[in-house]
């Protein structure tokens, strides 16, 4: 489960985009826009500018909203803005490009935004541009398009689409609900999405796919993307392509079809704001011809992909925040954002928090002598060893080279934290393979306990620290106990143990 | 301007007084002329309880105050000096050259709680001296109280605080009673625009914490969750607290199992409690109650005990008082939960009052027990459950 403030940014964009997508209209989007991201950002001011114009503002007295000073925000060409009442509150701006491209404006009194903050207002310009463009798709979609049931049809795919972004459904699951409602509602066979292979430019990943008998499972096909031409051709100008004939049979479109594949059509889909893929549709009746109203139907289900891509990789980067990159275990800010809680709720209830410090004996010699690689994988291997000995509940973190953290909650005394840290010695000392070699590492272990009314996290760690240099220096079953009698303030360790 | 009421007694003054009488409007009478304690008032503001005649509690009011703008509600128990009271009237009164009145009144507000809220505002621009509040008293049985205090922002901007409470009706649920001037209202806002010539500070507090891993709120729409985690909002909560069986299956054990454990929501300052008692339905599942809870986001269980409830009533005091920025205070206005009053007990509350009293000392205070607090100094939000919410006159 995430840290809460990763959690909260992660909600603060989920809560955003149920509002924002939710609108029917440009002008209510941008007013909620700009309502929620006050809110999420306990903002006195936030204001939206299209074209050097305040679209949308709060947190001015009616009609008094210095309209001039909060496009003059926008620009960067203040870094304050005098609100009435508060006084002079810092600011931040995000600004987006496409269609209609505009900013974000927001001012707290206090302190200023903070980096990820900063980060937030970023992802919620994004949602607000892919919401807005959407918004205005399906306004020209109505104009084109006569029936009213075809209309209806179209609003409802993408409903249950966003909702299930905001929902945080599986991604897989969300592009292929995507992919499959663009090929139902455009009447076509065969419906693509491609995106730009993260580890070659030159290739594009079938993502999802769907022909005439519905989704088909996960090939992870890659392919050239000359063999892509219409999703290639959609991410190079940047917009909806349409290919009537002249499709080739080495294209890999067409595999899907029951016969040649005759017309084709792609719109380029877009990850934070960067060309990333397109969604394509094709089908086999020589006849077909995509009309306008065709294209804007393809276009709003490409930003949909957009839009699930946005959100899927800002709550990625979020969670990279709060996890240590190698390991994969909790981060040190994530930790102690936890073991505060913890220790207060600890403290309430009665009960008891205990923290073993672990240091890894002889890392640095193998890291010098095997080299980096053979560090990190020892690494990785000593934190999935180390998890597996906790229960739901229990946290487990790397606190930087080869020191890790755990949290134990609700434990039942010394013994209790003791044997856990036995067990942990015992499973982390057992051998392993890496760079081809049979290893054994030892770690020492210090254990410390939350007190009755001491509900400081960074003294309980230091504890667990210094008993854990005490285990060093024992050379005794490789843990120890906090001793607040022995310990001593330049308590450094001693002899590694081997 | 600045002129302190050391500088010139009386400029500004408050005064509360209190009738335990059953009689509704002999206890309105001397409820206000215990308040009426300096020349020049310009507002009463009555807390009654729902035992009395709203009607007869007007013309008592009236009578004792004649030509002085009232405002005040029914409640789920007074606050004043002296301790917590149920059946009374409590009535504080502010005057003096020093203060500026306006009221204003929106009614019909269901369905359109955001424009009344924008209306009520509107009297702040009718008074000009530099420190503002502006007070709300609402119907505690309309829904989306967040709108009404969105609804005053969008009108007033960030440069005026929010205080005020939701009328409750001692729990009975059928109906609170606004009173403003001569007339008994139900489903509507009255706004009261208070300046003054030294500082107005608002504060709040709650004393609930977090408890064990959040719950994604999968389905909820007009202030009812209806899942968490993607199962019956109403059986995961329980679940989760290891309630007893008959809170699954009767709505009195329910609301009084989860009076003290409301629901929280994560705001960047902390996290917010939201009480979800009063509103069951056994038959969908569901939970409802005071303040929206948005679907996609996280929420925890809460739980508070006695000490932590009272340490917030010291926190939200001490900060009121602290924000006057060094002028001596002349009362406060207390506005806690009903829910509060749930979880500290009769007990409990006694003790919430001597707390109250020993931070106003001589000092005149009043207020009441409400179905929802008002509190707004920074950000765009200010409708909370379960708290304390002081403004402190100076």
């Amino acid at each position: 489960m995430p840290g809460s403030a990763e959690s909260l940014h992660i909600q603060q964009l989920v809560e955003l985009m149920a509002v924002v997508s939710s609108s029917t209209d440009e002008s209510s989007a941008v007013q909620h826009a700009v309502e929620r991201s006050a809110q999420a950002l306990e903002a006195e001011v936030a204001a939206v500018v299209f074209d050097g114009k305040v679209a949308a503002s709060i947190g001015f007295p009616l009609g008094a909203a210095p309209n001039e000073d909060i496009v003059a925000v926008s620009l960067h060409e203040r870094d304050v803005l005098d609100v009435p009442g508060v006084g002079r509150c810092p600011v931040a701006t995000a600004a987006w490009e496409g269609s209609k491209p505009g900013h974000l404006v927001l001012a707290r009194w206090g302190e200023p935004f903070a980096i990820e903050e900063q980060n937030l207002i970023r992802g919620m310009a994004r949602l607000l541009e892919l919401t807005l463009t959407m918004l205005r798709t399906l306004a020209a979609e109505q104009s084109i398009r006569e029936s009213l049931q075809e209309r209806q049809r179209l609003l409802e795919h993408l409903f249950t689409i966003q909702r299930a972004i905001s929902r945080r459904e599986d991604l897989q699951q969300i592009l292929d609900t995507i992919t499959l409602g663009a090929r139902d509602l455009l009447g076509d066979e065969i419906s693509l999405l491609w995106l730009r292979d993260e580890d070659d430019t030159g290739r594009a990943r079938l993502a999802s796919a769907a022909d005439a008998t519905g989704i088909l499972p996960g090939s992870a096909l890659t392919a050239d993307m000359a063999d892509a031409a219409t999703a290639s051709q959609a991410m190079t100008v940047g917009d909806v392509v349409v290919r009537q004939g002249g499709i080739a049979a080495t294209e890999v479109v067409s595999r899907f079809g029951r016969g040649p594949v005759c017309a084709s059509m792609g719109a380029p889909v877009h990850d934070s704001g960067v060309v990333t893929g397109a969604l394509v549709v094709a089908s086999c009746d020589e006849g077909r011809v995509y009309e306008p109203s065709d294209v804007q139907t393809l276009r709003a289900f490409a930003q949909n992909v957009s839009l699930a891509l946005t959100d899927a990789n800002t709550v990625l980067r979020m969670q990279q925040a709060h996890h240590d990159a190698l390991t994969g275990l909790a981060s040190r800010r994530l930790f102690m954002e936890q073991l505060t809680q913890r220790l207060a709720m600890a403290d309430a209830e009665g009960t008891t928090v205990a923290v073993l410090f672990l240091d890894l004996d002889r890392f640095k010699d193998i890291n010098d002598t095997l080299g980096h690689a053979a560090g990190d994988q020892l690494l990785t291997v000593t934190a999935d060893r180390i998890a597996g000995q906790l229960r739901a509940g229990d946290l487990a973190s790397r606190f930087g080279g080869d020191e890790f953290a755990v949290m134990l909650h609700r434990v039942d005394g010394p013994g209790d934290a003791a044997a856990v840290a036995g067990r942990i010695g015992t499973a982390v000392g057992k051998p392993m393979y890496v760079a081809h070699q049979r290893l054994r590492v030892g770690a020492s272990i210090g254990v410390a306990l939350s007190t009755s009314g001491r509900t400081d996290p960074v003294e309980l760690v230091g504890h667990a620290d210094l008993a854990m240099y005490q285990a060093k220096r024992a050379d005794a079953g490789g843990y120890a106990l906090y001793d607040p009698a022995a310990a001593h303030p330049n308590t450094r360790p001693g002899a590694v143990r081997a | 301007m600045d002129v302190s009421g050391e500088q010139e007694p009386g400029r500004r003054w408050m005064g509360v007084g209190r009738s335990h009488a059953a009689d509704s409007r002999p206890a309105a009478i001397e409820a206000a002329q215990g308040a009426l304690s300096g020349p020049d008032p310009k507002l009463l503001i009555a807390f009654a309880a729902i035992t009395h005649d709203p009607q007869a509690v007007l013309a008592g009011l009236a009578e004792a105050a004649p030509g002085v703008p009232l405002v005040g509600c029914t409640t789920h128990g007074e606050i004043g000096p002296g301790g917590p009271a149920d059946g009374t009237i409590t009535v504080a009164a502010i005057g003096g050259a020093g203060f500026q009145v306006q009221t204003c009144v929106a009614t019909d507000v269901t369905g359109r709680q955001g424009d009344a809220g924008f209306e009520v505002a509107g009297c702040v621009s009718r008074v000009d001296l530099p420190h503002k509040v502006l007070m709300l008293l609402t119907d505690g049985l309309v829904r989306d109280q967040e709108s009404i205090v969105r609804g005053c922002y969008r009108a007033l901007g960030a440069g005026v605080p929010l205080f005020g409470g939701a009328a409750a009706d001692g729990w009975r649920m059928s109906g609170a009673y606004l009173f403003k001037d001569g007339r008994v209202l139900t489903d509507a806002v009255i706004g009261v625009a208070i300046a003054s010539e030294a500082p107005l500070a608002v504060a709040v507090k709650h004393g609930w914490r977090t408890v064990g891993q959040p719950m994604i709120v999968t389905r909820s729409l007009d202030g009812r969750v209806y899942t968490l985690d993607d199962r019956p909002a109403l059986d995961v909560y329980l679940e989760r607290l290891d309630a007893p069986p008959e809170a699954y299956t009767d709505p009195a054990a329910f609301t009084a199992f989860a009076l003290s454990r409301p629901l929280g929501v994560q705001r960047r300052s902390g996290v917010e409690a939201r009480n979800l008692s009063t509103e069951v339905d056994l038959v969908g599942r569901s939970i409802g109650g005071g303040g929206a809870i948005d679907p996609g986001g996280l929420t925890w269980v809460m739980t508070g005990d006695e000490e932590s409830i009272l340490e917030a009533t010291d926190d939200a005091c001490r900060d009121a008082l602290a924000r006057l920025e060094g002028h001596a205070p002349l009362g406060m206005l207390t506005f806690s939960c009903a829910a509060i009053r749930a979880v500290l007990g009769d007990d409990g509350i006694q003790r919430e009052g001597a707390r109250l009293d020993r931070w106003a000392g001589p000092l005149p205070y009043a207020g009441f027990y409400t179905y929802g607090e008002i509190a707004r100094n920074h950000g765009i939000d200010g409708f909370h459950n379960q708290t304390l919410a002081v403004l402190a006159l100076s």
